[in-house]
């Protein structure tokens, strides 16, 4: 019975998988389309939505999922009725498809989650209204009006049984000077053999499109006019298409999930072998020693190669997030009277797959966050001398080992006595003073603090400020914030390339073993108990000419300890922030495998995952900036809390 | 409509969970305690690779903890995507249950484990009282919340 359930979940991925391609693609399309204006839509656009809807209403169907098979159904229809010429794609046919095409996503979506499916709404109704608009009669075909003649790129690859129909280059060539003028003429050499490809010029009308097609011909509209120099930039574009695709593998995330579990294991095993071999060098003879340890040094170094390999495997671009972005603010900026342009930037900057799905939400949330409360209406902008549309930055860049995203918006800025007034309305603590950029973000990133009613559609979705904050966390990044009254908001998101394996600082605690990720400890001390001094509620210790405050993690997380002759401290922060933990003893430097702990049963602050060093036990991963965090908060508080 | 269930005891009493939400059964060894996790939380495991809190039912329903024993269960259960472990004091049967066996728990039970308790079913004159995950599951206790 297992055996089925495994069987149709893994059936379950295919679907979603080859869902999220065809909705990708179709997006893709929907922007061209809608950035083109009305007039830029070509057939060959309106073919591959056409297929994309086609596909999703077939596998919808084999898996069930009717209310998706049905609103595909109706986006197929229409697209069909379009492609036909039967109906001009208008402004309010765009809306309606980018409806209907938001709509299926969420259907699937909410299949993949197990809940109920969206409700349909008027959005078919609107598709077959819509479609049922007919163009005016001169212009049946869908495309720039008033270019002289289209361009089109035509491929002819004869085969036996085209020949046997009587349909051989020459004829193709007949029929071609016959509609039109030939531009160029190039054979290409494919894998399976000769092809013609012809620039050509002149009005095609659907039928003998379709006709010739039927007969094995490729007929694709080209948006730029074709001119007989530009032949060879085009050759070179549809073979590197025709490539394409078999050289692409799709590959299932937890199928790389089970290979980087096996290098983790490999990682493991090593370390362990490491740990034998430094206990038997005194017995080897030296000759003997050295042809072992360069052996075991290769493998270390090859395996870091596998581990990278893997790690550039499942890196994806961050265009996967960004390309929704355009929708969202679209239908923001149309819904509340704005005028925003967005920016994208850096869209091929790769990032773990992982990465990507967890940063998918809090991305939307700051973007329609941005646009709902960063940007004036076009005409307070052009009051305050700015240009009525503004415009919101989405910028990526890979910086070493991190990534860094970045939400840039050259709106109002964020009103800091208005951000200490909700907060204090919300009965949350605010610190007297000027708010400096970093208590901003900790007060708008508090649970319950929000600077708009919760049922603003834009930012009631369930994802609040806090999430986001949380969310970047637990992938072990950072979250800041600038900003400037009237000149705009900029939201810094760092993370790191990949989470899986790190390299770590083990430390014990009584009979507790935890990890520290080594980039988050600056320094390692030992501190004598006895240099001590109280200050309040605080322990600190004398260091480099200043005091460190020390948190015994012991106290932190109540694990009973004996006292120590010498604490083992680590440095974590720098100047005014630093802070020492201090732990019983430090047994060692590994490198580990993370594993997430993202179970809200064990979702605790000071953890950020879990690992395990060989012996089938978890050790938890500390997170050194939310303990430093947490004991500065403490400092505040009374004794004994902790 | 009839379905499989996976049956277990906590404190003397048999309760019963859907099979086709159980993952797997293990014996239960290491557990890694949590620092500030919820009093029924009796730590993390590793299962199958992946790390999973242990929810002691025992704790969960207001018993007293027993040791770990040979008998003790740790069944990986999944709802609403998670994967969660819940310790039981053994879990060794396998019944089918047809969904008119199952009544709703009633107000004698509303008390102890009642809130947790989807419904209750009457097999050869023993009581079996099957869990709903999701309220086992979350955190917040729907009666305490409010």
């Amino acid at each position: 019975m297992t055996g089925d359930t495994s069987f149709f979940a893994g059936f379950m991925d295919d679907y979603f998988a080859e869902c999220d391609e065809h909705l990708g693609a179709i997006r893709r399309h929907l922007l061209a389309i809608e950035s083109a204006g009305e007039g830029g839509v070509d057939r060959a656009m309106l073919d591959d939505l056409f297929r994309s809807f086609h596909s999703i209403k077939g596998i919808s169907g084999m898996v069930e999922l009717r209310d998706a098979e049905l609103l595909a159904h109706h986006l197929e229809s229409f697209l069909r009725r379009l492609r036909d010429g039967e109906a001009q794609l208008t402004a309010d046919g765009l809306d309606a498809l980018i409806e209907g095409v938001d709509l299926l996503e969420r259907t699937i979506a909410a299949r993949r989650e197990h809940v109920p499916s969206p409700p349909a709404g008027d959005v078919i109704d609107r598709l077959t209204g819509a479609a049922l608009e007919t163009p005016p009669a001169e212009s049946a075909t869908i495309g720039p009006a008033d270019q002289p003649a289209p361009s089109w790129r035509i491929t002819f690859a004869p085969s036996p049984q085209l020949v046997a129909r009587g349909i051989n280059v020459d004829t193709v060539r007949a029929r071609l000077r016959a509609a039109g003028t030939i531009l160029d003429a190039t054979p290409r050499m494919l894998p399976d053999g000769i092809a013609f490809e012809f620039a050509f010029a002149g009005e095609l009308d659907p039928e003998t499109v379709e006709a010739w097609r039927s007969e094995g011909l490729t007929v694709e509209r080209v948006d730029a006019p074709v001119v007989a120099s530009t032949e060879r930039s085009i050759t070179a574009d549809a073979g590197a298409r025709a490539v394409q695709p078999s050289h692409v593998v799709r590959v299932d995330l937890t199928r790389l999930d089970d290979l980087m579990r096996i290098i983790g294991d490999l990682v493991i095993a090593r370390a362990r072998l490491e740990d034998s071999l430094r206990r038997i060098v005194k017995h080897v003879p030296a000759v003997e020693w050295r042809a072992v340890q360069e052996n075991s040094l290769t493998i270390e170094r090859q395996l870091r190669d596998l581990r990278e390999g893997i790690m550039r495997v499942r890196l994806v671009p961050v265009s996967e997030i960004f390309r929704r972005m355009p929708f969202v603010v679209r239908d923001l900026t149309r819904e509340q009277g704005k005028k925003v342009r967005l920016q994208l930037d850096g869209q091929h900057t790769e990032i773990d797959k992982f990465l990507i799905e967890r940063m998918l939400d809090p991305v939307l949330h700051l973007v329609r966050n941005a646009v709902s409360h960063g940007f004036e209406l076009p005409e307070e902008r052009v009051q305050a001398g700015k240009p009525a549309e503004g415009t919101l930055r989405l910028t990526a860049a890979g910086v070493g080992e991190s990534v860094v995203l970045e939400i840039i918006d050259d709106g109002r800025g964020i009103d800091a006595g208005q951000v200490a007034a909700r907060a204090r309305a919300a009965g949350l603590p605010v610190p007297a003073g000027p708010l400096d950029e970093a208590t901003l973000l900790d007060l708008i990133c508090t649970p319950g603090f929000s600077t708009r009613d919760v049922t603003d559609r834009a930012s009631g979705r369930g994802v609040g400020m806090s999430v986001v904050k949380n969310t970047v966390q637990e992938l072990n990044g950072t979250l800041r914030l600038e900003t400037a009254r009237g000149e705009g908001t900029r939201f810094v998101i760092e993370l790191p390339l990949t989470l899986s394996i790190a390299d770590a600082l083990i430390a014990t605690v009584g009979d507790r073993t935890f990890a520290l990720p080594q980039p988050s400890v600056r320094e390692v001390v030992e501190i004598d108990p006895a240099a001590l001094r109280r200050v309040e509620h605080q322990e600190i210790a004398p260091f480099r000419g200043g005091v460190l405050p020390i948190v015994r993690l012991a106290r932190v997380f109540g694990i009973p300890a004996a006292p120590r002759p010498r604490l083992h401290v680590f440095v974590i922060g720098a100047g005014q922030d630093a802070v020492g933990l201090a732990v019983d003893r430090i047994v060692g430097q590994r490198e580990i495998v993370v594993r997430t702990m993202a179970d809200p049963l064990v979702r605790v602050g000071g953890i950020v995952g879990a690992t395990d060093l060989g012996d089938g036990r978890v050790v938890l991963i500390l997170d050194p900036p939310a303990l430093a965090r947490r004991a500065r908060a403490a400092e505040q508080q009374p004794a004994g809390a902790s | 409509m009839s379905e499989t269930f996976i049956l277990f005891t906590v404190a003397g009493t048999t309760y019963a969970v859907r099979s086709r939400e159980v993952a797997h059964v293990e014996m239960v060894e290491q557990v890694t305690p949590v620092p500030d996790a919820p009093p029924f939380v009796d730590g993390v495991v590793f299962s199958r690779g992946q790390v999973v809190p242990a929810l002691n039912l025992r704790a969960r329903f207001g018993f007293e903890r027993a040791p770990y024993d040979v008998r003790t269960r740790l069944l990986v259960v999944q709802s609403e995507g998670r994967s969660v472990g819940l310790v039981v004091d053994a879990a060794r049967e396998f019944i089918r249950l047809d969904g008119a066996q199952i009544q709703p728990p009633g107000t004698a039970l509303t008390d102890l484990s009642g809130r947790y308790l989807e419904g209750v079913a009457n097999l050869d004159d023993r009581l079996i009282l099957v869990l709903s995950l999701s309220h086992v599951l979350n955190f917040v206790d729907p009666v305490v919340a409010d």
